[in-house]
């Protein structure tokens, strides 16, 4: 019986206007747009190629270990179309260095600070908007609207159980949503696979899979509510009204407000607070620095190269990142020496500036933690977190870049030290021999001239051995991130879908 | 007649569900999203005073040589202001943090309590609530005004009496509008007095007059969304189907189209990265020192040392004038493209009436982008009066050299500048000046336009299809 229901119900709302137009709106939609945002991928995968290729290009070119300090970039998701997360907001980059440890920061300066005026949009917007005011509009009228008719009426006095009716009315409500969502998804997918740099692994398509069953249960969550308001009133305009309020509600007032009301509840701490923070931090720094230096016999007395291949600002500014080419055999040991003071000292503010840069950020996450879960309340809330989780777009996975940045960066130095005999040799940061050095010392005038030839003559580093860098997006714990709020999802399903159930037994049907 | 039906309509609106669950839900949001701000604004308004005048405090210790307020890097902030009540504009996450000395103005920055791993969201003020939440309320009562008074036989029975067709129109327009201006004048009226009890700011005439304005102009984009829903009503035979077209013509155009903005100003006009950024001004810099290798700027430019008779002090403020003024040029031509950029994309999302109203808004309130460009326009207007403030003190120093140019050592070490005190009173202080309101005005003019045009459009076609409307 449940299935003749179930079946009626399919067929009768196949027929609808709401349905043809819902269906074929989100179908053009996605259709219109899943190429663009795919060609918007594509070119962010451009640049990030480049970037990693640029930085291969310059590590060839590294000549002593001392100014090794590589750029390590963050891959962009291919399901950033379905869910673009945070994936334009957060700097996706990170430079490795003895001095700076990295942390989650805003994107980079090339982003245009001013395009933060505007939306995200990708396919979950498309969904999550579309998909429930269509499943608003079919679920609103399916007990009222029959009860105006008369046929409900009808249908009870044969022998069948309200409960039957209702669960009959809930399987023909998922198979009507789940046309339009199958709909767009293949031809999102097929579009997406269409784009010759996009190629699925296999645990892609397990979060496809899930991506799919999460937007199942999103659209059934408001189907639901709607089934509830339908079963609570007489008539179908008054279920439309009110479930109308509540879609409104859950689609932009309590996303926005969440937000509005965590920065009132959990205010963080000023940026200029922590800069100043930092700021006397890198003073401190340079002190004990030229403190230090002042101590040793004069360094100086060599040829360098400023620069370098990685040569770019760090937190301790670039002043100190050069290439010592060749310096008189006297100062060898004073030299040593001050890259060894330097290298601890920059190790030590390192981990001084992380601290302060991690109180800073856990203050935001503290904050953007009570954003997400005051948003729970809204199934719009917990589908976007699922998905986000899911494309690997997510605050959660921008972390564990980070970390993973963070123990690249020991990996680097373990083996910087490990080449260089714990920064001891003089290969940490030079390649001219001894007998280079003495000719140096016996003719300074020289100096600028056998620099040119040391050189010519020595090469890069072979740096076949050295630690890549390597971040595969957690598939099993975006998983789990998102089983949450699938878990969430469900019981918002349950707990609605029971509601209209109590209130269905109850209904009156004159 | 027209007064009959408009009475008529409001009557029956006033007691329906809709209007009770929209006066609950958007008085509520007022009272709550006024609550919070005033909360915020007092807060943000202490940070503000706080930092501007350590600024002017650490400005106030330069004073003790006039050469030295020349090249103090100001730090000047964004003032909170009290119509971002009315139109925020985004400003949480827009640049506000400005540096700059006397010859160069640095790129804003972001400042205060952003926090930049939060979702990005809209803040809950009047705009937002106006744009979305009152042009969807305007079409759940709009939706079924024509046909659903067909379905009941009710239209049938009016239009038997000698009432014209466009009387009905009318007054079924009035109704709609007036029916939505109590939500919306009640919860103004609320969020108003809660501002003013809290006393977090003079609300002044000006600040009157800029807020009526925005009434005024709220009511030109809800009537946009009547007469819009007039007219789906008159297309479609059953007031079900008007619902589900105006839910999802209220999705595309108030939900999908503004969203569009950031990919279409990605795809037309990229702005520079940061490395083409560095490149200019490297290259600039480049070129300058050329310059000075041919000796454009006189003899012995480049050179420096801190005896000034062994230099050629003219020809060095040339040179370092003309380096100051290439990077500045860089700067602002790049800030002037990020700005561009972010326009371009609001220019193709004008299909949408929210992003026009959230633009006029936004212009009459004085925030939002259009805020950060004239304060950083304002800035350089400073710098040429404090330029010319502290030339003028200058001539009074016989021993001075005259010459102000960005290069602190050299000015210094040279006396180019005299080092006398000066009263810090009469040193100039930068102060951000509002937009007159009729220049507001004239920013918004075409987004009023724009508005009114809808409204001609959508007007024209509920009319027209209504003269045809079959009522059986």
């Amino acid at each position: 019986m449940i299935w003749k229901i179930a079946k009626k119900e399919f067929l009768l709302n196949l027929m609808t206007f709401k349905f043809a137009l819902g269906t074929v709106l989100c179908t053009v939609l996605v259709a219109v747009f899943v190429p663009v945002l795919a060609d918007d991928y594509q070119q962010r995968l451009q640049k990030y190629s480049q970037q990693v290729i640029d930085n291969e290009a310059k590590l060839r070119q590294v000549k002593a270990y001392r100014v090794l300090t590589p750029t390590i970039y963050r891959r962009p998701q291919v399901f950033s179309v379905f869910s673009q997360g945070l994936e334009k907001h957060l700097g996706d980059s990170a430079r490795i260095d003895f001095g700076m440890i990295p942390e989650i920061n805003a994107a980079p300066a090339e982003l245009n600070p001013y395009l933060s005026v505007f939306p995200t949009f990708d396919v979950l917007l498309i969904f999550k908007i579309v998909m429930s005011a269509l499943a608003l509009l079919v679920a609103y009228d399916v007990v009222s609207g029959e009860k105006e008719q008369g046929t409900l009426g009808l249908t009870l006095s044969n022998r069948v159980a309200r409960g039957h009716i209702l669960l009959g009315k809930l399987v023909a409500g998922a198979l009507t949503l789940a046309v339009p969502t199958t709909v767009a998804f293949i031809v999102g997918l097929l579009l997406l696979l269409s784009f010759s740099s996009i190629d699925l692994q296999a645990s892609d398509w397990v979060r496809i899979a899930v991506m799919y069953i999460a937007s199942l249960a999103f659209v059934l969550a408001v189907y639901n509510v709607g089934l509830l308001f339908s079963c609570l009133t007489r008539s179908s305009a008054l279920a439309l009204v009110l479930g109308l309020f509540f879609w409104v509600l859950a689609i932009v007032v309590i996303p926005n407000g969440s937000v509005y009301l965590a920065r009132r509840i959990q205010p963080v701490e000023t940026a200029e607070a922590r800069d100043k923070q930092i700021r006397s931090l890198e003073q401190e720094f340079k002190q004990d620095l030229s403190a230090a230096y002042d101590q040793l016999p004069p360094g100086r007395g060599s040829e360098y190269d400023a620069g370098g291949p990685f040569d770019a600002y760090g937190p301790m500014g670039g002043v100190f990142n050069y290439y010592t080419v060749i310096c008189a055999p006297s100062r060898v040991e004073s030299w040593k020496k001050r890259v060894q003071i330097e290298a601890s000292l920059k190790m030590k503010y390192a981990n001084k500036l992380w601290e302060v840069e991690r109180d800073y950020i856990r203050g935001l996450l503290k904050q953007t933690g009570l954003a997400k879960n005051i948003g729970r309340i809204s199934p719009t809330c917990l589908y976007e977190n699922a998905m986000s989780a899911l494309a690997g777009t997510d605050l959660p996975d921008f972390q564990a870049w980070t970390a993973t940045a963070g123990t690249y960066r020991d990996s680097l130095i373990a083996y910087i030290r490990g080449k260089t005999d714990n920064l001891r040799s003089v290969s940490y940061f030079t390649q001219s021999t001894e007998a280079e050095r003495i000719e140096y010392e016996k003719n300074p005038e020289s100096g600028r001239e056998l620099r040119d030839r040391v050189r010519r003559r020595t090469k890069p580093l072979n740096l076949e051995d050295l630690p890549r860098f390597t971040y595969a997006t957690g598939v099993t714990q975006g998983l789990r991130r998102a089983g949450t709020d699938l878990m969430l999802l469900v019981v918002f399903n349950i707990l609605f879908y029971s509601l209209s159930f109590m209130a269905f037994q109850k209904y009156d049907v004159r | 007649m027209v007064y009959q039906i408009v009475r008529k309509e409001i009557l029956e609106n006033l007691m329906s569900l809709r209007f009770t669950l929209s006066l609950l839900l958007t008085v509520s949001l007022f009272a709550a999203s006024t609550f919070i701000f005033v909360d915020n604004h007092r807060q943000q308004l202490d940070d503000y005073w706080n930092k501007t005048n350590e600024n002017l405090s650490a400005f106030r210790e330069r004073s003790a040589q006039l050469y030295k307020l020349a090249f103090y890097e100001q730090h000047v902030y964004r003032k909170p202001k009290l119509l971002a009540l009315c139109a925020g504009g985004f400003e949480q996450s827009l640049p506000g943090h400005f540096t700059f000395d006397a010859f160069a103005v640095d790129l804003p920055q972001l400042a205060g309590q952003s926090n930049f791993t939060l979702p990005r969201f809209a803040d809950v003020d009047w705009a937002f609530i106006v744009s979305l939440i009152f042009s969807f309320i305007a079409f759940v009562f709009a939706y079924d005004s024509i046909c659903g008074e067909r379905e009941r036989g009710t239209l049938r029975l009016i239009l038997a009496g000698a009432t014209p067709r466009a009387t009905i129109l009318l007054g079924k327009y009035i109704g709609l509008i007036l029916t939505l201006g109590i939500p919306l004048l009640l919860g103004l009226l609320v969020s108003l007095i809660i501002v003013v009890t809290a006393r977090v700011g003079v609300v002044g005439p000006a600040i009157w007059t800029r807020i009526l304005s925005i009434v005024a102009l709220s009511f030109l984009y809800l009537s946009i969304f009547v007469f819009l829903g007039l007219f789906v009503s008159t297309r479609t035979a059953r007031s079900s189907i008007s619902m589900a077209t105006l839910l999802l013509v209220w999705v595309v155009l108030i939900i999908l189209i503004p969203s569009l903005g950031r990919l279409i100003s990605d795809r037309l006009q990229r702005s520079p990265t940061a490395e083409e950024f560095e490149r200019a001004k490297s290259e600039a810099i480049r070129r300058v020192d050329n310059a000075v290798s041919a000796g454009k700027f006189g003899k012995n430019a480049g050179r420096r040392t801190s005896n000034r008779e062994e230099c050629n002090p003219p020809a060095r403020a040339r040179y370092a004038n003309a380096g100051a003024d290439a990077v500045n040029q860089v700067i602002e031509r790049h800030h002037s493209r990020m700005v561009a950029q972010a326009q371009t994309g609001r220019y193709f999302t004008c299909i949408s009436p929210a992003v026009v109203y959230q633009r006029m808004s936004e212009a009459i309130a004085g925030t939002g982008i259009s805020r950060c460009v004239n304060i950083y326009q304002q800035i350089k207007q400073y710098q040429v009066q404090l330029k010319e403030y502290i030339r003028d003190r200058d001539r009074e120093d016989p021993d001075s050299l005259h010459l102000l140019f960005d290069e602190e050592h050299s000015v210094a070490e040279w006396n180019a500048i005299s080092k006398r005190p000066v009263s810090f009173d009469t040193v100039p202080k930068f102060q951000e000046r509002d937009l007159a309101l009729g220049k507001s005005l004239q920013l918004a003019i075409w987004d009023i336009g724009l508005l009114a045009l809808f409204n001609l459009v959508f007007f024209a076609a509920s009319f027209v299809s209504f003269l045809r409307y079959d009522v059986r």
